[in-house]
Formats: structure tokens, sequence, C-alpha cells
């Protein structure tokens, strides 16, 4: 065993390649950008005046602060996905943020300067209904947390529980500063119930019960005014209720109409207090929102409603309050593309003089949704602000006065669907070269002017270059900037330089350039359903000039079935002016062919519910290439909810036909994923060398199909975990592989002839990976052509398994242009790390006895613990954040792969599987070289004159 | 492979083994030579042509037939010869590919071939040869014994591409016959 271990080390030691990078070349090759998601709650720290800080919380779970100056993050905590980490409330006061995590599971609160943890409590269950913090004489020490049947009380110092009482259901709670809490409940159509405890002790001062059959939920149309005035909103009866908490036991109902108001038909009104200290009572100025563009200033003056302001039009009214001065921000439009903000005195209604403030509309992003206000007053006590707008594609804008962005984070790239990478278009000179031999030719005399004319711009354009070389190089190295703009983006010598096409889950689009990561176009498509499904495919790439990019996206309802096309430029994010077909049936899938119609964009086929294929684009040419080409066009559909795998064949006439079907019992397993191969993938070698120097020729079925099924039952003594390759041609099962006592969720990466897929094996409590490779023999049943259809052997299957010390989130496998590099598996852990594994470790030709043959093929010993390294991690110490997804496109360098993880960050680098072999070194001394080879040159002219004249004079001798 | 004839020494020799050109004797013209001064102890002074040395007989024997066929034989032996030491040599540098053994190699494979691209001119200096056309025979056998070695020497070196493998690299990928897409519905 000793021996065996010995062996493993040295072939490790031997054969491994080293992926670390040097410390000077950190951030050189790749970047990350931290992203917080769509903000939930946020609150800008404003007890010191000159404070940078903005708390968000997001619905992603992640509680940050951000640096108001840049919009950077000065911290951020990332909690559980899904409703274990969901943040349901944020009170902020002083130097504490408390927070209420997973329905009112647990009570935190955090230090807000560096972002520490100052205490948290576990709750009684139940489920979350409001939370407010709790002061008396003005000092706010307690927080009452309300939750459906229980009212707690906690200190803020340490969190400890002052008291905790069982009440009947209730849903809001509110506290004056006067050393009772309000807990406010509802039975719908019947009553408000109101209980009054007292601050020390939790005793119950008074219990109220007031008659409102018109109020269905407490929190959406009420709201707590002045000193305790509970004011309710009915669109009904279009009037206000007022009840005085203390006092009255009835409902005053003031009629809007009254009040000279109406409310715009069908919109439910709202109503906003503002409560500045927690322990004063709300302010008698409240907000009221009568239409979508209708707001109102109003104040409860001696019981009497006055309106101070109206607002119209006005699409956000936000208060907010510096020192003892409270003001009403409102957003009202300009015209079509800017917006202004005003502020107004929350006192008298009165416009604020010089705080007009322009906000400019993205045409390309969403409309706002929400003002979050940072007030201050100025030296001469007059009020200023800055305003953080969030619209509707998740996008923070921080604006200061009089209209200056100060930064925008795109939140909405914290939720990536898809993405592909593109490749750069040439820069104008060389494509203006490329575009002549594109066009058709016409007559000698233009061809010999066009070629003249191009070689001039190409002089012209090295001349430009020599002299900005020339003008750059008399800057200090500072000022040299080399910023990529969408007009200078040109691609580099190897093509490492791609347009990253981002497809976000709000609908928005993003091109973003993959050596800097600045996003040079975005666009949003807001007429996007709340569930939708995309496809991002690229019918066109840069390739073919003059005739643009072409990138197709499709964007599925899931609710209705319906889809749409959008189809852009991706290098520029315009939408093309090409107009996609209407697709009236719901579609199930689409299929990107190799064929190309005569402006060389490849066909795309649209697969509806009646198993009818449409053509885009659907010209006569791609018409008649599909009717020749129909017999040998395939296409599989798996509907996993009926477990149903089937095969059709396209007719000539673009019907289809049902070639195949597998029916997996749903009661039994379901199927969970599918991979195919990737179609720009290229193994360059057929096969492998054996220790004797034979060939073991691979299976490389390009319509191979991996699927992954789980079982239903998910005991975890008959959970288990199926894989099955199957030809998506013929419907051939090729193998069956099932993992007895195993569980998903399963990782697969498909590629070449291998599939490797990850588990969790519950018998063990492990994970592990298994490794399937597929190999015809040691001969070609045909070398020139693969068809499905015409495969009589089936292949030799090998398998292995290995056990993993870590749970994984994603996993993908390195690409390159030739594929002649070796492989990597990219895998993506939970804690943050990308871990470059080499496919080699994964081989089920791993032997257990080592043997002169297996040495000679250079093959590890199997061991079945798979070792993690930490020069593995390719992303060293930049952690990536729950990684969804990993994308890998190949460069124009062989060696090197371009790698994009993609989840709450987005990290981009390259990594080179097998080391940099056709790249000399960054350090690489050229001066040396060439100083040494200019030596040798002129050393061997002088001795060659040398030795001339000697000989000259010995033959004078 | 030493020029053959040159047989005789000192003053006199005969040039062109084949003996086309003979001369009886030669001139020993220069003066006051150490031999001269040697002999000069001695009261005769030796007449002008005189050597020393005896003049070896150079008609045409039968012993310089044989001789000629010796050295011709020995020309045409001498690539057999040389296979016993380059089998030791074979045997000292193993199988493994590094620097020395490929040298040695691409000599063993060099020599044979350079022989055998000079055979007209071997063949002239064996003109003389009763045994001209065995001796040729026997000259190109071993020569290609010799080469013979060497290639099975890279046989076992590995550096034949005679196995599968060496041919993988030439294999395109197949051309696929079928067009096929999909996927789960989305």
């Amino acid at each position: 065993m000793a021996k065996l271990i010995w062996l493993c080390l040295q072939f490790i030691m031997l054969y491994s390649t080293v992926e670390a990078v040097f410390e000077d070349q950190v951030g050189k090759f790749d970047w990350r950008q931290q992203y917080v998601g769509k903000v939930r709650f946020s609150h800008f720290d404003s007890h010191v005046q000159s404070s940078k800080k903005v708390l968000v919380a997001t619905e992603n779970n992640v509680f940050a602060s951000l640096n108001t100056r840049t919009g950077e993050l000065f911290w951020r905590h990332v909690d559980k996905t899904g409703p274990e980490g969901n943040i349901d409330a944020l009170l902020q006061h002083g130097q504490d943020a408390v927070l209420v995590v997973g329905n009112g599971r647990l009570l935190r609160s955090w230090e807000i300067n560096i972002g520490g943890l100052n205490w948290e409590v576990v709750l009684d269950s139940g489920s979350f209904q409001s939370a407010c913090l709790v002061g008396q004489q003005d000092t706010v020490k307690h927080v009452a947390v309300l939750k459906k049947t229980v009212i707690s009380l906690h200190y803020l110092s340490n969190g400890h529980q002052k008291w905790i009482e069982n009440l009947p259901e209730r849903q809001a709670v509110y506290s004056g500063g006067n050393g009772e809490v309000y807990a406010l409940g509802v039975v719908p159509h019947s009553h408000i119930a109101i209980v009054a405890y007292s601050l020390e002790d939790g005793e119950i001062i008074k219990q109220i019960s007031v008659e409102a059959p018109w109020l269905s939920k407490i929190q959406a149309s009420c709201s707590v005014i002045d000193q305790g005035m509970l004011t309710c909103v009915d669109p009904a009866t279009v009037s206000l209720y007022m009840l005085d908490l203390h006092l009255q036991s009835q409902m005053t109902q003031i009629p809007l109409q009254s009040l000279g108001l109406e409310v715009t038909p069908g919109f439910q009104p709202v109503l906003v207090s503002t409560q500045p200290n927690p322990a004063r009572p709300p302010l008698s100025e409240f907000l009221l929102q009568l239409g979508p563009e209708h707001h109102l200033l109003l104040q409860l003056n001696n019981g009497h409603i006055v309106t101070l302001r109206d607002f119209k039009p006005a699409m956000l009214v936000s208060f907010a309050t510096t020192g003892e001065k409270t003001v009403a921000a409102v957003m009202s439009p300009k015209n079509k593309t800017a917006c202004s903000i005003n502020l107004f005195s929350g006192e008298t209604g009165r416009r604020l003089l010089d705080t007009t403030l322009i906000f400019n509309m993205d045409p390309n992003g969403g409309k706002p949704e929400k003002l979050y206000i940072q007030a201050f007053l100025k030296k001469d006590d007059s009020v200023g602000y800055r305003v953080m707008v969030q619209t509707e594609d998740h996008t923070l804008t921080f604006i200061q006065q009089p209209g200056r962005v100060m930064w925008t984070r795109e939140e909405a790239l914290s939720d990536v669907v898809t993405m592909e990478m593109v490749d750069l278009p040439l820069t104008g000179t060389q494509a203006e070269l490329e575009g002549e031999f594109g066009k058709k030719a016409d007559g000698l005399m233009s061809m010999v002017l066009k070629r003249l004319s191009s070689q001039l711009i190409l002089l012209q354009a090295w001349i430009a270059h020599l002299w900005k070389l020339f003008y750059d190089a008399r800057k200090p190295r500072s000022q040299v900037k080399n910023d990529v703009t969408i007009e200078n983006l040109s691609r580099d010598e190897f093509n490492l330089q791609k347009m990253m096409v981002m497809v976000t889950a709000s609908g928005k689009l993003f091109g973003i350039d993959s050596k800097t990561g600045s996003i040079l176009w975005r666009h949003y498509l807001n007429n996007i359903s709340s569930n939708p499904a995309f496809k991002l495919m690229v019918q066109r790439t840069t390739a073919h000039f003059p005739h643009p990019p072409q990138c197709t996206l499709l964007i599925k309802d899931k609710d209705t079935g319906l889809a749409t096309l959008h189809v852009f430029n991706p290098i520029f994010g315009k939408t093309s002016h090409i107009s996609p077909p209407a697709l009236t049936q719901p579609i199930l899938q689409s299929l990107m062919l190799p064929l190309m119609d005569q402006d060389y964009a490849k066909v795309l086929l649209l697969v509806d519910d009646q198993y009818k294929v449409s053509a885009f684009p659907s010209t006569k040419n791609v018409l008649q290439q599909l009717q020749e080409m129909a017999s040998s066009i395939f296409f599989y559909l798996i509907d996993s909810s009926q477990g149903r795998l089937s095969g059709y064949r396209l007719r000539t006439d673009l019907s289809t036909e049902l070639i195949w079907e597998v029916v997996v019992p749903t009661e039994v397993q379901r199927i969970v994923s599918v991979k195919g191969k990737r179609p720009n993938e290229h193994v360059h070698s057929q096969g492998r060398v054996m220790g004797d120097r034979s060939v073991l020729y691979k299976y490389l079925n390009p319509n191979l199909l991996a699927v992954v099924l789980e079982s239903t039952d998910l005991h975890q003594e008959r959970s288990f975990v199926g894989i099955l390759l199957i030809d998506g041609v013929t419907g051939r099962i090729i193998h069956e592989a099932v993992q007895r006592k195993a569980r998903g969720p399963v990782h697969v990466v498909h590629s070449e002839n291998w599939v490797v897929y990850e588990y969790w094996s519950t018998k063990s409590r492990r994970n592990e990976f298994s490794v399937i490779e597929l190999y015809e023999g040691m001969e070609l049943y045909n070398s020139t052509v693969f068809s499905s259809l015409d495969r009589p052997h089936a292949p030799q299957v090998l398998q292995q398994s290995y056990i993993f010390p870590s749970s994984i989130s994603t996993m993908e496998a390195t690409l390159t242009e030739k594929g002649i590099t070796s492989r990597h598996l990219l895998i993506g852990l939970p804690s943050g790390g990308i871990l470059s594994l080499p496919k080699m470790f994964l081989d089920p030709r791993r032997p257990e006895i080592v043997t002169e043959q297996s040495r000679e093929e250079n093959l590890i010993p199997y061991a079945p613990e798979l070792l993690i390294r930490t020069e593995w991690f390719i992303n060293y110490n930049q952690t990536v954040s729950r990684v969804r997804g990993i994308y890998t496109a190949p460069s124009g360098l062989e060696s090197t792969c371009l790698v994009v993880a993609y989840g709450l960050d987005i990290y981009q680098t390259r990594v080179y599987p097998s080391k940099q072999f056709d790249v000399l070194k960054d350090d690489y001394d050229y001066m040396l070289i060439s100083s040494v080879l200019l030596a040798l040159f002129f050393a061997t002219m002088i001795s060659k004159r040398l030795a001339e004249v000697k000989l000259l004079n010995r033959a004078w001798r | 492979m030493t020029s053959p004839g040159g047989q005789g020494g000192g003053a006199l020799s005969t040039r062109g083994g084949s003996g086309a050109r003979r001369m009886k004797w030669a001139l020993e013209l220069s003066l006051g030579n150490t031999r001269s001064r040697g002999g000069g102890q001695g009261d005769v002074v030796h007449p002008i042509g005189y050597s020393e040395k005896p003049v070896p007989d150079t008609s045409i024997q039968e012993t310089d037939k044989n001789l000629v066929e010796k050295r011709c034989w020995d020309v045409a032996l001498g690539p057999l010869k040389q296979i016993p030491m380059n089998l030791f040599i074979m045997y000292m540098s193993g199988n493994t590919i590094s620097i020395f053994p490929i040298m040695m190699v691409c000599m063993m494979a060099w020599r044979p071939i350079q022989a055998l691209m000079s055979m007209s001119a071997t063949f002239k200096l064996l003109e003389s040869s009763s045994q001209q056309w065995l001796q040729g025979l026997v000259y190109l056998v071993g020569n290609l014994l010799g080469s013979a070695l060497a290639i099975y020497k890279c046989q076992s070196m590995g550096l034949l591409p005679t196995h599968s493998s060496d041919w993988l690299a030439f294999i395109g990928p197949p051309q696929r016959m079928e067009i096929m897409g999909g996927g789960m519905v989305l």
C-alpha cells in the first residue's frame, strides 16, 4: 500500500500541471464583479452626517453595505438561498442594523461600520408578520417582533428576550414611544383587534375591538400617523377611516370626496406615513397615492385632514428625514427620456428651492420603481439630498444634484440565466479588406481601385497608430488609458478578448467586454413575463463581414407556452432590423442547424406543440435546403412531467414524424436533465494510445445524449440515480448506469467520449464522482463518416467512481480551439472556489495494479479519493459566491480556454490545461535574446572579414 | 581504407599500386644531408645517385597480385567486420531515447547509407581484383546488414511508425451524417 501511495505521489508530481498564478499576475487576466441582487430594503446610514454607507437587504438573501461615493461594496453577507435565508425585515438604529431572517427564524444584529455580527438569537417558530423598534423617552432600547400568534420584545444591545406573550392572530406591530407596544390584527371583513402591551413587562394594558367589515389586510391599507391615529384607506367606499388607538373605539369615516379627491378607477390607494425616530410618534403628515401617477401630501391637523400638496403627475414619492427636517421627494416625468426630482417640505408642502435633480432614464433600461433619498443638512441649514433610484431592471442609480450620476449598479447581473461568448469584429480597416473579397466581383478596374483604396486606408491606419504610439510615449504611463468603448472594439491577435452576451432573469441583456468586465451595452426587454425560459443562440458570427453578427434569444413564457424571438446584434446590442416571425403556437424547443442561408445566418428551427416546424429565417433558399436535407434532420424532445423521451424526423413539408419513444415511469423516477455534446467541440485525437502502442478508438457519437434520472423515492435505502446514454437519432440506448443508494442533485458533463457525473451517496454519506468512457475498440468501424443509423457494434463501456471531499455547485469542461490540449473539469464549489480538476484523474482506465504498460500510458494508479489541491483553484482568493453556471469558450490560442463563472458574482479568467505551450512566457527576455543574436551576427561578420585578410596575407608570404 | 599502393619506401617510391608507372631508380640530389654527414666519417663519398637503401625488386611478381586481391577483400569485408562492433554498441546504448543512443543510431544508419551512395567509387577501387563482382556483392551485403541493424535498433527503440498509434494523428474527425438537436421541453 505504501508503495502504491508513493507511486501515486510520484505520478502526480511528474505529470500533473501546475496552474497557480504568480503574485504579479493577479487581476491581469481575470476579473470579478460582486453583486447583491434586487434590493428589497435599503437604509442610508444617517447617524453620522458624513457617512458614506447605504445598507441594502436584497431578494437574493444578501445583506450588504455600499459606498455611496463609488457604489462599491464595503462588506457583504451572503445568507442561505431559498426561504431559509430570506430577509423579512431590516431595521436600523444608530450603528446597529437588525435583521429578521428566514420567516422569523432568526433575529440578527449587525454592526454597520465593519459588518460584524453583534448577536444572533433564534426565535420561536411561527410565521413572521412584522417588526419594529421600540423606544421610550427618546432612547431606543428594544425591538419588537410580531409573529402570527406571539409577540416578543428583545433588547437591542444583546438580543435577549425581555418578554414574550401569546396572542391571537395579529398582523402589525406599532410603537409610538410612550412605553406601549400595540399589536394590530384584523379579522377579515369583521373587525380590527388591537392589544396594547406595557413595554416593561408585557402586561396587557388594554384591548380594543373595532368594527371594520370592509378591511381585509391591515398592512396593505393601514398606517399609523401622528399620535397613534390608525388610518386606513378603503377603495370600495373611497374613504379614509381613522381610529385613535388611545381613546376611541369607533372608526371615523372621512370620504375622500369631502376632501375633493378622486381615486383612479381600479387602483388600490396606498397610504405611506413616516416615523423618523422610533422613540417618537410618527409625523402627522402622510402620503396618499390615488393613482399610478397621482400622489398627495396630507396632514392631520386637529382631527382634520388637510391637503398640503397635490403631486400630479408624480411617479414616485418618498419621505426622507435629516435632523429635525422631513422632506418629501417627488419624481415626476419631465419628458420621454428624463424625470425630475424635487424636494418638498414635509410640514408645509412647499417646494424647496434649488432642489431639482434630473434623472435621465436609460432608453435601454426599465422604469423607476423605488426612490431612496439620502437627505443631509447643508452648512446654511438647508436640505440637500442624493437619491438612489431603483428601476424595474434591478438597476441602482445614485444621483447627486443637479443630476450627475455617481454610479450605477446592474444588479440584474446577479441572476444570469444563460450566456454566450461572441468573437469581436475585426478592426474597421481589417474588415474593409475582408469586405473587398466578400463582395461580388465587378470589373477589373474597379477591383484594382478598391484594392488600392483599401491599401491606402491600411497605410493611413498604420500611420495613425504610429502617431498614437509616439504621442502616448511622451505622456506618463498612468495617464495612458486604454478604455474599451463600443467604438474601438476590435479583435486582438489571439482572439482572447470576446463579447460576453449575458441574459438575466429580469429580462435585461448585457454585452460585457471579457477583458475588462466593463458593460458595453445593455438592453431591457420590458415585455417579459414573470416566469420566462430563455434560450440564446448565435445565428451568425462576426466571420461574415459585411453581414453583422446576429444572436437570437428565444423567450418563452412558461405559463402560457407562447414564445417570442428577440433578434439582436451581439456586439452593439441593437435590435436587428430583421423582423422575427410571429409565433402563434406555443413553442416546445428550438434547434440550430448548421445550414446557412445566403446571408450566412444559421437556420433556426422552432418546434411548436403540434410538432410542426417553422424555420427562421425562412427564405426560399432556406426552405429549399431544408427540403433537400430533411431526411437527415432529427430532433428529440424530453417531457420530464410525463417521463417521455421522443425522437422525430423532419419531413420535406416541415411536418415531423415520430420515430422513437422511450417512456420512463414517472412514479419511479423522473428525468432531471439531459446533456448533449457542445456543437463547437473539436476532438483532435480519434483514439487513445495504449501501452503496447496499439490504439483504442474512441466512440465519438455526436448524437449521444446523457439523460439523468433520479428516483422519486428519496428514502436513503431505496433512492437511486441513473444515467441513460441514448442515441438521439435512433433512440437506441447505448448504456445505462444506475447508482443505488444515491441521491441528487446530479451534476453532469458530457464531452468527447466520456460522461462525468457527481451525486450524493446516501450509503456512504459522501459525494462521489463517476466517469463513463465509451470506446469503439481496437478498430474503427468507419473512419470517414459517422451515421447513427449504421452502427452495428455496441461500444465498449468503462466506468470508475471516486470519492470527492466536497459537494459541488456546478461543473463544466474546458474547451479549446482544436481539442489538442488536455481537458480539465471546472468545478464550482459551494465555498466559492472554482477548481480545475484534470480529466486525467477521472479516467476509468486507471489501473489498480501498476504494470509496465499502464506506466507507459501515463495512467495514474487508481486511488478512490480525489484530492483537492489548493493550486487547482483558478480563482485563488477571489471567492465567487453561489456559482450557478460556468461557461467555457475557446480562444484563438490552442492552449487557452476562456472561463466565466456566474452566480451572485461574475468571475472571468483564462485557464491553460496543458500550460502555455504556444505562448512565450511573460518574463521572456526579448532584450537579452535579441542582443545576443545581434552580437553573434556582428561577431561572425567581423571574424569572417579578419579571416579573409589573414588568408590573403598568408598567400602573399 | 588506406590507399592501396605505397609499398615502396625511402626516396624511391612506386606510385599507383597498379604498377602503371614504375621507377627503377631515383636520384638523391640533396647534398649535405645527414646521411652524407654521417657517412662523412668514411672516406668514400658516394657517387651521385647512390642510395644506401637497397632498391626493392619491383618487377611484377605473383605475390603482388595476391596482395591486391587481399587488399580488395579487406575493403569488401570492412562493413561486415563492423557489425559485431555495432552490435556491442547497440547493446550498450540501450533502448531509452536520449541524445547519445540517438547519435549512435544516426551514425549506425548513416554510415552504410553513405557507403552505398559511394558504391561506384568503391567499385573503382576493386577494379583490379579478379573477384570484383563477388567482392562488390559482399560489400553491398555488409552495408545492407549494417543498415538493417540500424533499422532494427530504431525499431527496438520505437522510432519506426509501425504501429497504428503512429498514424492516429492523421485520422480526421468523421463526417456527421445526421443533424440532431433538441432538448427538454422549455
